[in-house]
């Protein structure tokens, strides 16, 4: 930043000196007041204490490093996380695990879900429905099983989907693959063909009986997308059953936020007084 | 009772250590040896003992090991463990509309163990009675040990193979041109037939007949220099009758407790902890560094009073009756008189020390 010519350099020293000292002492307190929060079990107040923090860090970075540095230039992706995911999901039209999600974000739109940031997604978006219900247009919840209505694990969905979508049951996960294998041909039928794209295409069709009738290595989404529809159609109705009857449970014994993100103690009950639970009698 | 305070007397009031699939299997690798019977049957932590006298085993997995296994399993059971059935269909013609899939690794959201053996077995019940349910991930058996529950997991079970359960075992060693590590098959086959045990008591219990579960496991594997999963069916009946064998003996470690003295104890801070390990008879064998957590102080052992095993397993067979290797030298060269039961015995080394002495001159 060039000092203006009117003003003396060395005031400009100073004043910023002793402006940097009072971020440090400001640094020195957020990070005080953080580690309280922290012992006293308020994981709220120390979050927004901890972006206080950040911002006064970044503060101090400008003061002393000057703007425009490459510190700045740390590449944050254009579209936040959660909806990276959203959109990658809307794509699949199924639960899916992060594994997957990421692979599809990857082949079809610009750059990448950093994982580590998948890991805290859920429990951010569980929290954040509880504090405030419905204050967001979607949330990503985990899918629940078809038995317990728990959460499964390691497998995400989207809240606006309907609650039979939601849930898992034991050929679901069959299902899933191959309503995701058909989504996924469709959407590369009407793009253009990248090597992200074609190995997720050779992902699903390696998996698929009658999907790889073309060349070895490549694969026709067309091909694929028929084969899935063809396996599907086998599954369809016996899976589509056993969510809806899921569902049903779901709408009639959960409440809100159970119905989104599973009922953890209440399935831990039942299950604790050895009876055989709903599901299983049901299925 | 009293068989339960000695066990408790032996541990020296520590915690009994729990077994899992590979400490179940290492006890049918050398049947013979009392120190080991007596010590996995009260649930002595061998490794603790080992380091206290001096002789720390340096093994355990590698970490490179486990991760390499996990990933590979992960790859195997992605997407609704799209690859293995797959593979499962093409190898052994399982139905395409038998895809069911069923989590025991956690239930609503909680691993204890307790309650994922009770789902496993109301799952399993349910498989047994309807015919419903085909692959379930990460079932938990029990198997008891001694008069010890042992929790086992096996990687995944697969059903509806013409009505009879398969173990599925996902190891991360390679198959290569449909030949593998012959030790590595064999450590699999062990720790399979402990599934295939656990699970055939699971089903007795359910009153099921125990021939249900199939001694026929799947090992699935990576093929060739690839990533790819290959399954290959492993019979596992050998080691089902040696496991068999193994644990009616354990459950008559009574016997052996028997002949100890009464105050014998493995406490890891008495004094006197070697000399209790040594009141116990060992059957040191080469074969015992691979699974055994007391080998080194054993080895150390055998070799101080010249024990014919250190030679390996073959040469003490061969030398039957004759204990320590300077026995068997004084035999040969005939400075000591053979009692009449090792007569034969005398007599084939002395015939392989002339030979040797004629060799070696001519």
């Amino acid at each position: 930043m060039p000092a203006a010519p009117d003003v003396p350099p060395a005031e400009t020293t100073t004043e910023t000196a002793a402006a940097t000292d009072a971020l440090e002492a400001r640094i020195g307190d957020l990070r005080a007041a953080v580690r309280r929060a922290i012992a006293n079990g308020d994981r709220q107040a120390a979050r927004v204490l901890r972006s206080e923090l950040r911002q006064a860090e970044e503060a101090w970075d400008e003061a002393v490093l000057g703007s425009g540095g490459p510190a700045h230039d740390v590449r944050r992706p254009l579209v936040p996380v959660r909806d990276q995911v959203h959109q990658a999901l809307t794509l699949l039209g199924a639960p899916a695990a992060p594994k997957l999600i990421g692979s599809v974000y990857a082949a079809f739109f610009p750059g990448d879900i950093p994982g580590s940031r998948l890991t805290s997604l859920r429990r951010d978006e569980e929290r954040s429905f509880r504090t405030a219900p419905y204050a967001r247009p979607f949330y990503l919840c985990p899918a629940l099983t078809a038995d317990l209505l728990s959460p499964a694990r390691g497998l995400l969905a989207v809240s606006t989907w309907p609650q039979a979508q939601r849930i898992v049951g034991p050929l679901s996960a069959r299902a899933d693959f191959l309503t995701a294998a058909i989504r996924v041909a469709e959407q590369a039928g009407r793009g253009p063909d990248g090597s992200g794209v074609q190995r997720l295409l050779w992902r699903f069709a390696a998996n698929i009986p009658g999907a790889t009738a073309g060349t070895v290595g490549t694969v026709d989404p067309a091909v694929l997308a028929e084969a899935a529809r063809a396996e599907l159609d086998v599954h369809r109705d016996a899976d589509r059953h056993q969510r809806e009857r899921a569902a049903e449970r779901a709408l009639a014994q959960l409440d809100d936020a159970g119905r989104l993100f599973g009922s953890r103690l209440h399935a831990l009950r039942r299950t604790g007084s050895g009876n055989a639970t709903d599901g299983e009698n049901t299925r | 009772m009293t068989h339960d305070s000695a066990l408790e007397r032996l541990r020296g009031g520590a915690e009994p250590r729990n077994h899992d699939a590979r400490t179940i299997a290492a006890l049918t690798a050398n049947p013979g040896c009392a120190r080991r019977g007596i010590m996995d049957a009260a649930g002595v932590d061998k490794d603790a003992v080992a380091r206290r006298l001096g002789f720390p085993a340096p093994f355990g997995q590698s970490q490179f090991a486990i991760t390499r296994g996990n990933a590979f399993e992960a790859q195997v059971k992605a997407d609704g463990c799209a690859e293995l059935l797959t593979l499962l269909r093409d190898r052994l013609g399982l139905d395409v509309p038998e895809v069911a899939y069923d989590d025991l690794e956690v239930v609503a959201g909680n691993e204890s163990r307790e309650l994922r053996h009770a789902r496993t077995r109301r799952l399993l019940e349910r498989a047994l009675s309807s015919g419903e349910g085909t692959l379930f991930d990460h079932p938990l058996l029990r198997l008891d040990i001694a008069g010890q529950p042992a929790y086992l997991e096996p990687d995944v079970i697969a059903f509806q193979l013409g009505g009879r359960f398969h173990i599925i075992e996902i190891k991360s060693f390679a198959v290569i041109d449909g030949q593998a590590e012959p030790e590595q098959v064999a450590a699999a086959a062990r720790q399979s037939a402990v599934y295939v045990l656990a699970l055939r008591r699971l089903l007795e219990e359910l009153g099921a007949p125990a021939e249900r579960v199939s001694h026929e496991v799947f090992l699935v594997c990576p093929e060739n220099f690839s990533n790819r999963p290959t399954a290959t069916p492993l019979d596992v009946r050998p080691q089902l009758a040696v496991l068999g064998r193994q644990l009616a003996r354990l459950t008559r470690v009574e016997q052996i407790v028997g002949g100890l003295p009464d105050d014998l104890t493995f406490e890891l801070e008495a004094e006197e902890l070697p000399d209790a390990v040594r009141t116990v008879e060992a059957r040191y064998a080469p074969e015992c560094m691979a699974s055994c957590e007391m080998a080194f102080f054993c080895r150390d052992e055998a070799r101080a009073c010249g024990g014919t095993g250190v030679l390996g397993k073959a040469v003490r067979d061969d030398l039957g009756g004759v204990d320590s290797i300077g026995t068997a030298l004084a035999l040969a060269d005939g400075s000591l008189d053979p009692s009449p039961d090792l007569a034969e015995t005398a007599e084939r080394l002395r015939t392989a020390a002339r030979l040797r002495r004629e060799a070696l001159t001519a």
